[in-house]
């Protein structure tokens, strides 16, 4: 058991390997209709954002409220191509990302200048400046959508149905995972959370703080970028203006927040039981929106670093415990 | 010479926080400043590390670069490391995370093998993070790895602090106030750490502090300031018996004379 821990430990890839083979193997006896299939691309969607989102906002500390704004570029540049010059997944997805991470750059450069609501105000501006171009430009289809676009295929294989449709989220979401948690685990994501903590700090020991913010910036936006156009290749393949909206963008922060914001695995954690949730009270639709705010004052209140942080914590102080004894009690 | 300045003004509108200062270190030494409160100690430290611009006219050399108006992180990598008065701890990371991220100027990986994960960084990570940990047990905090930095007590803080300052290898050491707050047992156990964190890592270091008794037993040479302008530097002996200094700190000497005009309103 040692021996595995350490190997995981020296080669992480392996960790995502396996767990890439049992989500392969889970659909049979998991997802028994089409519609959970569904759903469970649509998670894979949202683990995508949300990895992305606790970047900028869980490590770099650089509140963003327009990244649903980065996600409807990501939609939108697949969906044109594939309405003007007829390209399909496998070519919309690279340049979907390459222009969502310039977008990036756009949302970024505030944040140079602003911070906290500020900075918020400035990206929630542009998030809905980018919806509203979509919205009313007849070569974005306007509130028509595009509709149609075709699922990948690969080697004459279509994944034009749900359940086939899952190992192509699934295994891009594996990859976006497997990017953020070397992204974090190095000395970047430290220098991110440096950046967030205390940037005056962070720039006296030798972190170059624009630098830094603006790769925030870049690497969630290509995230965004992915998760769009994989969501707009979801069958039935379409995209249209009003899943862009804030509300989206306030469903994607209580993803982050309740997951644990600059935790690890924050976004994961938070996006498996935000998107279940979300379905499960879909009767209730009235009162979702309530729910979810509430959900973000209570997390801030009483789990300030969510789920992830919550477990954490519980085994830090019992390791902490263990090693000085039990009488000196932490917090 | 490992710092000198030339002609350092700064202005924050028309107060001048420093004005035309001389200032010239050499290796190995161990450097003092003192003077009053508001009298530019904090100031001096802020423009050499980068965090302000200076006036021009000003000029910064720091080990054969010019380093006026550098970003502080350029300033940093060139190998000059600082604390704060106020400390300005990683709150929200723990120990360990606090002293690694110090460990950022000399990490030899590039960004692009940390996005794609080889195992390189990860065999990296790991002599990092057991040098750092050897750091935390040296001045005593390994216990407190995994804890956030909110955590600790007042004492804890000040040698975390030390130790994140310590953690890039720099060759100059700059302590805004180390022993602030401390209780005398604490004070004498901080600069008995310091002074063998010196002798390990081959440091100069430069120490604003207002307890007297640290800086008048472990300087070499003192420099005092005042209204933003060096009032007078030399050994401690000979800063403490300087007039201007009594001045600074106490207010004028007066002779009878002036005594008795005085009394007399």
């Amino acid at each position: 058991m040692d021996k595995f821990k350490q190997i995981i430990a020296d080669y992480p890839f392996i960790a995502f390997i396996i767990a890439f083979g049992i989500l392969a193997l889970l659909p049979p006896f998991v997802l028994t209709d089409v519609y959970q299939s569904h759903l469970a691309s649509l998670i894979f969607v949202n683990i995508i954002v949300a990895a992305g989102l606790n970047i900028v906002k869980g490590y770099c500390g650089q509140v963003t409220v327009g990244h649903v704004g980065l996600f409807a570029v990501g939609s939108y540049t697949a969906g044109t191509l594939f309405l003007y010059m007829g390209m399909g997944f496998w070519v919309t997805l690279p340049i979907a990302i390459i222009v969502t991470a310039f977008f990036g750059v756009a949302m970024g450069i505030p944040s140079f200048r602003l911070e906290g609501p500020y900075l918020a105000l400035a990206t929630l501006g542009g998030g809905e400046a980018i919806r509203l171009f979509i919205e009313n430009g007849n070569f974005f289809r306007s509130t028509f959508g595009i509709s149609d676009i075709p699922a990948p295929s690969l080697f004459g294989y279509n994944f034009d149905t749900p359940d086939r449709y899952y190992f192509i989220s699934m295994t891009i979401m594996i990859i976006a995972v497997y990017f953020s948690f070397s992204i974090l685990r190095s000395g970047v994501g430290r220098a991110f959370m440096s950046i967030r903590e205390d940037p005056i700090c962070a720039a006296a020991a030798g972190i170059n703080v624009k630098k830094y913010k603006i790769l925030a910036f870049i690497l969630s936006a290509m995230f965004a970028g992915a998760a769009g156009a994989v969501y707009a290749h979801l069958p039935p393949g379409y995209i249209h203006p009003n899943n862009y909206t804030v509300i989206e963008m306030v469903t994607f922060l209580a993803m982050v927040v309740l997951g644990g914001l600059g935790h690890i695995w924050g976004g994961i954690i938070g996006a498996i039981v935000i998107t279940i949730v979300y379905d499960l009270t879909r009767p209730l639709y009235k009162y979702q929106l309530l729910i979810f705010g509430l959900t973000i004052i209570f997390t801030i209140l009483f789990m300030p670093k969510g789920i992830g942080g919550f477990i954490d914590r519980y085994f830090i102080t019992k390791r902490f415990k263990a090693k000085t004894g039990a009488e000196k009690n932490v917090t | 010479m490992l710092l000198k300045t030339k002609q350092l003004s700064k202005s924050f509108g028309g107060l001048k926080a420093m004005n035309k200062v001389d200032f010239e270190l050499p290796k190995n030494e161990i450097r003092g400043i003192i003077g009053p409160n508001g009298s530019g100690k904090s100031t001096f430290f802020n423009l050499v590390s980068g965090i302000y611009d200076t006036d021009p006219g000003s000029y910064i050399e720091f080990d054969g670069h010019d380093i006026t108006n550098a970003p502080a992180h350029k300033i940093a990598e060139y190998g000059l490391s600082r604390t704060f008065q106020l400390l300005r701890l990683y709150q929200d990371m723990t120990v360990l995370n606090n002293v690694m991220s110090g460990y950022h100027t000399r990490i030899p990986y590039r960004f692009f093998d940390a996005v794609v994960g080889r195992k390189k960084i990860w065999d990296q990570e790991k002599i990092i993070k057991e040098e750092m940990m050897d750091l935390l047990s040296f001045v005593g905090l390994a216990d407190y790895a995994e804890l956030n930095a909110s955590e600790l007590s007042g004492g804890q803080r000040r040698l975390l602090v030390l130790a994140r300052a310590i953690a890039m290898k720099p060759k100059l050491l700059m302590l805004d106030e180390p022993a602030a707050g401390l209780s005398p047992v604490n004070v004498d156990n901080l600069m008995k750490i310091i002074m063998q964190l010196k002798d390990k890592y081959g440091l100069t270091l430069i120490i604003i502090e207002h307890i007297l008794k640290v800086v008048m037993d472990t300087c070499n040479t003192v420099t005092v300031f005042d209204h933003g302008q060096k009032i007078a530097e030399g050994s401690p002996q000979q800063v403490k018996d300087d007039n201007a200094v009594i001045e600074a700190y106490l207010g004028k000497k007066m002779n009878d004379e002036e005594m008795r005009k005085a009394l007399a309103v």
